[in-house]
């Protein structure tokens, strides 16, 4: 934020032009070149020099002292210091910066020098032809304007399919500075850069994937985040972390630790909902500023859809199998039960590393999720439903790479899987936007937020029972088509755990909140 | 490396142990056994898929009982890394979008043809195989020839015995150990020169303590270790391992983070007799270092010892090795000398910089002729070598400058 005055050309949406939104994020008086205090960037942490350490506890509070319990509201009330010995200096979390600066200039009369920002002022426009919508929504600009009111460190939730990225980018523009992006996997990286370019016609940087290529505009993963936060924590004044509820964990979260950019944006469709977690990520990007429910967006943005499930039979040869191999798994487990009442199925993989045992029921549990996930009956269904649905663009979503080749050869629809490089995926998704292919199969790759052409009918086969996953699933298939009623089929095995999991797939939230839903 | 889904660790919570899973040529003499068989499978394997291959190391390992998953992935992974794999990238991409444009018009591919749907996935194959003028069977081999399983083995390039790839394995598990490791410490009295020279490779911060005995203690972490127990520069410390085996004289003690917030210790040091896959460092760094060494124990001066990289003089993260430690008798302080070879520009100005940083010590300076320029802008006593290395000239220049000092004593 060196150049505060740069931000006040942008706001493309003459509405948002409050004099609110045109304040820099914090004040920056002059830093004197020769003082004798320094903050400055060292591999992700802020390294102090040139304050004792009772000037530091004055400014900065009791520095060191363990925060209190059911204090959390407060709990930035100080960043803790530690002087680090190896390198005579007082260091803390990048993350901490804005408020250091804060303290620093509250605290300090003579000034400091300060060595952080390597970030500079950007100028982006939309691009005229650009695709984008020129026009936030209503709920879009209030989601936008939470966030600036928030003190713009905050996170954003929004059902998958409202448009969190025409949010974002239109954060970027406001913000004027150099941003980072930070998708979970590499599609979602990609896809980024192509938004990016198609709506200010900026080509990004990519960092990860094999490329390390950093400009001022960047997109990049988590874990290339976390890997080479140490280099770019200072490089970036606004950092977006898309689909913010992977930011968690040890690992991960030291992407948003060792980045001290004063501004950062969390996105998200799935906010965690344990509070521990919660925190975390107000730590590391800011409280809950926005929050919209997949309820009021559907009718609205989002197609209304309904579910139709249809179960297939095994072949005797394939039943006996299946049963012998269930039988199998369920003795393992009864037999553990009886050692241990406590025994939960999750619990077989450490066993793995000791037990033969359990080597093998675990062998007999996968071939018998093959066999659900492979029955060549699911493929007569996918034959009926393509011959149905035939002349509109159809996605089938399954469990594995392997059954998403099945079904690639047995239909010759393409595939799309983790190895599809840029330019395939590209080319895929386009092709069936445009009706150049059918039907595209697909595994996990598309979990999240992948953008996919509106389609009108989705079929899953296999895959587990998370929630989120199926929140995320349908909120793809549920993205507004061409004003007709969506629906979602799902292909399950009779007489399997595959309907269990079904069942639980249509208890959460997604499925039971709608009134529009029509059971089947 | 490995990756971490595939090392494999046993805690001893009871000693507060960590240790890395060990293949020993005898106890698991099985295991040697099989790793012939499993060289075999790859090297006969030129021409099969990667998952075809890691199925076969599969049904081999699957047989003992006390093989767990992990350690079927680690042996693949190591065979992997030593095979170059035919990736078919653009061309495979290239052929499915050929394959898949054509089949377009005929969706839905059925089974029997019936009213409007007349397109079986057999004619499909037939008119598509037709259409691209090569036969089907070659068309589907080469569909899916980018897919990571799916790449054929072009080449098993190691000429590993099975004993060699227990070792590896050993090492290779030792290294995943320290992935998850917050803080590694050596104690060295040998080879300290290597050990700093690999850290700072590495990017990790030292501190560094001279022990009563004359050995040296290294703590190695990195920045974000002041703040919180990190294992964020675990991988930095498992790059070090194969050149710290190749070292003598050192121990290894890291803390690694285990399960359930528990930090256990795990030592390592030449006596475990792992097999460094690297060789020893070249004992002299230059064929003068080798000179010296040799001249000085054919005629040692009476009451002086010349010691090689002995000590190590830091200031913070700023370290230095002298090439020689000169002592005398009843003289605490040492005599630092530093040899400069035929080196460019740069390596001279790194040198003079470094040598600032520690101007408080006593120095003497070997050049070779070729240096002059250096040495008058380094203003240190000097021992200009014009043919070979006299001890007595060492000495006699260490007494000339130095001797006042040591009388004040």
């Amino acid at each position: 934020m060196r150049n505060p005055g740069r931000m006040e050309k942008l706001p493309f949406f003459p509405f948002a032009r409050s004099l609110r939104l045109l304040m820099p994020a914090f004040p920056a008086p002059p830093c004197p070149e020769d003082a004798p205090v320094c903050l400055s960037f060292h591999e992700g942490t802020l390294r102090l020099r040139g304050l004792r350490p009772r000037a530091v506890q004055r400014i900065f509070g009791e520095a060191g002292e363990p925060q209190v319990a059911g204090k959390a509201e407060q709990a930035d009330d100080g960043p803790e210091w530690v002087f680090d010995d190896r390198d005579d200096c007082f260091r803390t979390d990048a993350v901490h910066y804005r408020q250091v600066v804060a303290r620093l200039h509250a605290g300090l009369a003579s000034g400091f020098r300060d060595e952080v920002p390597q970030w500079t002022a950007i100028d982006l426009t939309l691009r005229r032809e650009s695709p984008q919508a020129l026009q936030l929504r209503p709920d879009q600009l209030q989601a936008t304007e939470a966030w600036v009111a928030g003190g713009r460190q905050g996170v954003i939730v929004m059902p998958t399919g409202t448009g969190k990225t025409v949010v974002a980018i239109e954060l970027m523009i406001r913000a004027g500075t150099s941003t980072l992006v930070v998708a979970p996997i590499r599609d979602l990286m990609y896809q980024w850069h192509q938004r990016l370019l198609s709506a200010t016609g900026i080509d990004a940087g990519i960092i990860g994937d094999g490329v390390h290529r950093v400009s001022p505009i960047s997109v990049t993963t988590y874990d290339s985040a976390a890997i080479h936060g140490p280099r770019l924590g200072n490089r970036f004044g606004l950092i977006i972390f898309d689909e913010v509820h992977h930011l968690h964990g040890a690992w991960r979260t030291d992407a948003a630790r060792m980045s001290a950019a004063p501004l950062r944006l969390g996105l998200t469709a799935t906010p965690p909902a344990d509070p521990e977690r919660l925190q975390e990520l107000r730590e590391s990007v800011g409280p809950t500023v926005y929050s919209q429910a997949i309820t009021a967006a559907r009718g609205q943005t989002l197609a209304d859809y309904r579910i139709k499930r249809i179960a297939v039979h095994l072949e005797a040869e394939m039943r006996d199998r299946y049963r012998s191999l269930a039988a199998h798994v369920q003795r393992f487990v009864a037999d553990r039960r009886e050692l241990d009442p406590k025994f939960r199925w999750e619990q077989i993989f450490k066993l793995t590393a000791t037990d033969p045992e359990a080597r093998r029921c675990l062998r007999a549990y996968r071939l018998k999720r093959r066999i659900e996930e492979r029955a060549s009956e699911k493929l007569r269904v996918l034959e009926d439903l393509f011959r149905l649905h035939a002349g509109e663009p159809v996605l089938v979503f399954v469990g594995s790479n392997a059954m998403a080749r099945d079904v690639s050869m047995r239909f010759l629809i393409p595939c799309l899987l983790s190895h599809c490089g840029k330019r395939e995926r590209a080319d895929l998704l386009s092709g069936l936007a445009k009706g150049r292919y059918p039907a595209l199969v697909a595994n996990r790759v598309l979990d999240e937020g992948v953008d996919l052409p509106a389609v009108n009918v989705a079929i899953v086969i296999g895959g587990s029972a998370s929630s989120r996953q199926a929140t995320q699933r349908l909120g793809r298939v549920l993205r507004k088509g061409r004003g007709d009623e969506a629906i979602l089929y799902e292909v399950v095995t009779a007489d399997t755990a595959e309907v269990q999991r079904s069942r639980t797939r249509r208890r959460t939230a997604a499925f039971k909140k709608s009134d529009t839903a029509k059971r089947c | 490396m490995l990756t971490s889904a595939q090392c494999i660790v046993e805690y001893d919570f009871a000693r507060r142990l960590a240790v890395p899973d060990r293949l020993s040529r005898k106890r698991d003499e099985r295991y040697l056994r099989a790793a012939a068989r499993l060289l075999a499978i790859y090297r006969r394997g030129v021409g099969s898929p990667r998952g075809e291959l890691h199925r076969r190391v599969g049904r081999v390992l699957e047989a003992f009982d006390d093989c767990p998953p992990r350690r079927v992935a680690a042996f693949c992974k190591l065979l992997d890394d030593a095979s170059s794999f035919a990736s078919a990238g653009r061309s495979a991409a290239e052929l499915r979008r050929r394959v898949f444009s054509l089949a377009a018009d005929r969706h839905p591919l059925v089974t029997r043809p019936e009213g409007i749907f007349e397109s079986t996935l057999e004619q499909a194959h037939r008119e598509i195989a037709a259409e691209l003028g090569r036969s089907w069977q070659e068309i589907e081999a080469n569909l899916f020839a980018d897919v990571i399983e799916l790449q054929r083995l072009q080449a098993f390039d190691s000429d590993w015995q099975p004993a060699e790839l227990l070792a590896a394995y050993n090492v290779a598990q030792t290294q995943a150990l320290l992935y998850r490791a917050v803080r590694m410490t050596v104690t060295a009295s040998e080879d300290m020169k290597t050990i700093l020279r690999h850290a700072k490779l590495a990017g990790l911060m030292h501190e560094i303590r001279r022990l009563e005995d004359g050995r040296y203690w290294f703590i190695f972490d990195g920045p974000a270790s002041a703040l919180r127990n990190t294992s964020r520069y675990g991988v930095r410390f498992a790059r070090m391992i194969p050149k710290l085996l190749s070292c003598q004289g050192w121990q290894l003690q890291a803390t690694i983070a285990g399960p359930r917030n528990q930090f256990l210790e795990f030592r390592l040091s030449p006596d475990d007799r792992l097999r460094s896959p690297l060789a020893a460092p070249e004992p002299f760094d230059s064929t003068l270092e080798a000179e010296i060494v040799e001249r000085w124990h054919a005629a040692t001066p009476d009451g002086w010892r010349l010691e090689r990289e002995s000590e190590i003089l830091h200031r913070g993260q700023q370290v230095f090795t002298p090439d020689f430690v000169l002592r005398r008798e009843g003289d605490d302080s040492p005599i630092y000398v530093e040899l400069v070879g035929y080196w460019t520009p740069e390596y001279l100005d790194e040198k003079r910089n470094q040598l600032q940083q520690f101007a408080s010590h006593r120095w003497i300076l070997i050049v070779t002729k070729s240096n002059s320029k250096f040495t008058e802008r380094a203003q240190l006593p000097t021992l200009q070598l014009t043919g070979t290395f006299k001890p007595t000239e060492l000495v006699e220049l260490a007494t000339t400058y130095y001797a006042s000092r040591t009388l004040e004593r």
